[in-house]
């Protein structure tokens, strides 16, 4: 079976997980205490003002027939209106989606770069000064929470030295015209990054500790295998050994643990755009969670759910894309 | 004629937290020119540490601590001693870069003992085959696999093209080690090592495996080193056999001298101990007690706690092999003072130590480790009889 069919057919399974999202979504939305109707009216409102706004959400209706509604809706691409934008939940999404994954995939990138050439350097230098080092960095990384490294950073780079930007990011991709500061293309990219560096690195390190501890000890145990002795048996060279022989057999840990940490960096996400005020899918769900926007609440919890779903199928292909014996029929 | 290889008094140890390990404690041998050597012994003599040093692959926390290891004038192992009698490796050895571009694939090949395990799970069979043809015999990408797949054909697996494209998972086990054989035999070599290649595998691949080297050998005209536990292996395919036990060298001699002329009681005893069709479970005569462990060797002859014809005087002294070679025979070393002629010692008049009982209290570690011993040979035994 090929890659398409599999992609095809994971796709297929995601279906049912996604509705049951949906479903919890929909209950804890609905459990949670307090009345919307009146958080939108205000103080003291009219009985037949809050009568108007319960039937124009549809909030009159029984619960099971207002799920089913918003199921209907959900399969077709409608998520709703915002109670306090007065938007369509998709439209208030798609803007926000942007900076949100910017800041993931850089994270990402961040964790993944930094992680795998040390986790590598430690085990070829294994308790060596090079491995204790990294040992240490692991360490104060893991224990580490990233919103303290984000306020540390606009402490030390924003308030004290000035050098960097504390609030907002602005989009690689974005209109040199609608940004401040920017004609070219190239003053765009230079302030994109300016702006990305210090939440990416408050985000990623977490990860990036993690990681290179994985690294480590994945790249440990390939070494001492028999393939690993019959390369250097045959007179291949210890770099080639280390890229080619051992790497890639060590990634296979790396995958498996990247997939299961999007839900680490989902919640990171929330945290560290607040601490950045950056107008992401993170601070977009605090902030109608204060103002029990309910259809922006499941419209973004939703969409975070298909963020991770779509993480773990991605996960899955790579792994098979690596490892031959992992092959595309096994799922079915 | 000059041997290719020549391994004098080797030593490696295993420094470990519970002590020194002497895996290898003082081992001669040669191999000629075209010749299977056999290296024979129970699990743990240090028979595949001592095939490792020959290469310089032995890892921590074991290295090579001492003797000479030759290979057509190259000097892969040697030492010095200065006045305060430290030893200190040699400046003629040749450096890890010599070893890894002069010796390691292009000279000397190894095989090791799982197939399974051997080849990179991510790479294609013919890739790695390919590679490795590549750094060894400095020939292109086309031409080193042309030779894989010749190779491939060479050593029995059917529709080599077809399947130079596929992973080692896609091979069966004797596949597997075919490939491996391939890969030893690709490279040209002087010098193949066998580390118990066919010991994971059934016995009916094991023949047709044994059948084909023997044939391959011929053809090639490379030297073999073929480590392993059975003597039913060494019989059919070695010229010449060493026998280990504990880290020393038991007995050497050719084949026909080894089996018919045996002149060490722990070669006898290995001899007695293999299952024949003809002998019920009770005839079994697996070899009293467990051998020791290499962390705490007994004193004088190794093999003394074990022995049926040990006496006081092999407490004492342990011998190194000497010839004790008869008439019309090619040398054979053993080294067992009972060949008191040649030792130079009075056997004959030292009193006898029993064995028979207490084998394996005095020396090995607990009584239950005998005991582990007797329940396995009874669990092989039944199984043997099973089968008639």
């Amino acid at each position: 079976m090929g890659i398409y069919r599999y992609t095809f057919n994971r796709l297929l399974q995601a279906i049912p997980v996604m509705l049951g999202v949906v479903t919890i979504t929909f209950v804890m939305a609905n459990a949670i205490p307090g009345d919307p109707v009146q958080i939108m009216l205000g103080p003291s409102p009219s009985q037949t003002e809050i009568e108007a706004i319960r039937s124009r959400y549809g909030l009159n209706k029984p619960l099971w027939v207002r799920y089913i509604n918003y199921v209907a809706g959900v399969l077709t691409g409608d998520f709703g209106r915002s109670i306090f934008y007065g938007e369509p939940v998709t439209t208030k999404i798609a803007q926000r989606m942007g900076p949100t994954m910017l800041l993931m995939t850089s994270s990402y990138a961040f964790a993944i770069l930094t992680a795998i050439p040390l986790g590598v350097i430690s085990a070829k230098r294994r308790n060596k000064p090079t491995d204790h080092a990294s040992r240490f960095v692991s360490l104060i990384g893991v224990s580490t929470p990233s919103f303290w490294i984000g306020l540390m950073f606009i402490l030390v780079f924003s308030f004290h030295f000035q050098v960097l930007p504390s609030t907002n990011l602005i989009m690689p991709w974005a209109d040199p015209v609608e940004v401040r500061n920017a004609a070219t293309r190239v003053d765009v990219l230079v302030l994109s990054a300016r702006h990305l560096v210090m939440p990416m690195i408050s985000l990623g390190t977490l990860q990036m500790a993690a990681l290179t501890r994985i690294e480590r000890s994945s790249m440990l145990e390939v070494l001492s295998e028999d393939y690993v002795q019959l390369a250097r048996a045959y007179g291949v060279k210890e770099s080639a050994i280390l890229r080619k022989h051992a790497f890639r057999n060590a990634q296979l840990p790396i995958i498996t643990i990247l997939g299961l940490q999007l839900t680490g960096l989902i919640g990171g996400a929330v945290l560290i755009e607040t601490v950045f005020q950056i107008n992401g899918m993170g601070k977009l769900i605090v902030n109608s969670i204060f103002r029990q926007d309910y259809p922006l609440i499941m419209g973004t919890t939703i969409m975070f759910g298909a963020v991770f779903v779509i993480g773990v199928i991605l996960t899955d292909l790579s792994y098979a894309y690596i490892d031959p014996r992992v092959t595309y029929d096994e799922v079915d | 004629m000059d041997p290719i290889l020549e391994v004098r008094d080797l030593q490696t140890h295993f420094f470990t937290a519970d002590g020194v390990v002497r895996a290898v404690d003082g081992v001669s041998f040669d191999v000629y020119e075209e010749e299977i050597v056999g290296i024979v012994g129970e699990s743990g003599a240090g028979k595949s540490v001592a095939a490792k040093s020959i290469m310089r692959l032995v890892e921590d926390p074991g290295s090579i601590v001492g003797g000479e290891v030759r290979f057509k004038g190259e000097t892969i192992v040697s030492f010095e001693e200065d006045e305060n009698g430290e030893r200190t490796e040699s400046e003629e050895m040749l450096s890890n870069r010599e070893m890894r571009e002069r010796i390691r694939g292009r000279e000397i090949a190894i095989i090791f003992q799982d197939p399974m395990e051997s080849l990179n799970p991510v790479f294609t069979v013919g890739g790695q085959l390919r590679e490795f043809i590549e750094i060894n015999r400095d020939v292109g990408e086309s031409r080193a696999r042309e030779t894989a797949v010749d190779m491939l054909r060479e050593v029995g697996i059917p529709e080599p093209s077809e399947r130079f494209g596929d992973y080692p998972h896609e091979f069966s086990g004797g596949m597997r080690q075919r490939v491996l054989i391939a890969m030893a035999l690709a490279c040209e070599p002087s010098l193949v090592i066998a580390d118990e290649p066919t010991t994971a595998l059934d016995v009916t691949v094991e023949g047709q495996i044994l059948e084909q080297v023997a044939d391959l050998q011929e053809k090639y005209g490379t030297s073999f080193i073929w480590v392993t536990h059975d003597m039913g292996v060494v019989a059919e395919i070695c010229d010449r056999v060493n026998v280990m036990y504990l880290g020393q060298m038991a007995e050497r001699a050719d084949v026909d001298s080894l089996f018919h002329d045996t002149k060490h009681p722990y070669t006898d005893a290995l001899l007695d101990s293999l299952p024949r069709p003809d002998q019920t479970v009770e005839e079994l005569k697996p070899i009293v007690g467990v051998m020791p462990e290499a962390i705490n060797p007994p004193p004088g002859c190794r093999f003394h706690t074990r022995c049926p014809d040990a006496r006081e005087v092999c407490r004492r002294t342990n011998p190194e092999p000497r010839d004790v070679s008869g008439p019309d025979e090619r040398t054979h070393r053993a080294a067992c003072l009972k060949h008191e002629e040649v030792f130079k010692v009075d056997y004959s008049a030292s009193a006898p130590i029993e064995n028979e009982t207490s084998a394996g209290f005095d020396v090995g570690r607990t009584s239950t480790d005998t005991g582990a011993v007797d329940a396995d040979g009874g669990v092989h035994g039944s199984r043997g009889g099973a089968d008639e």
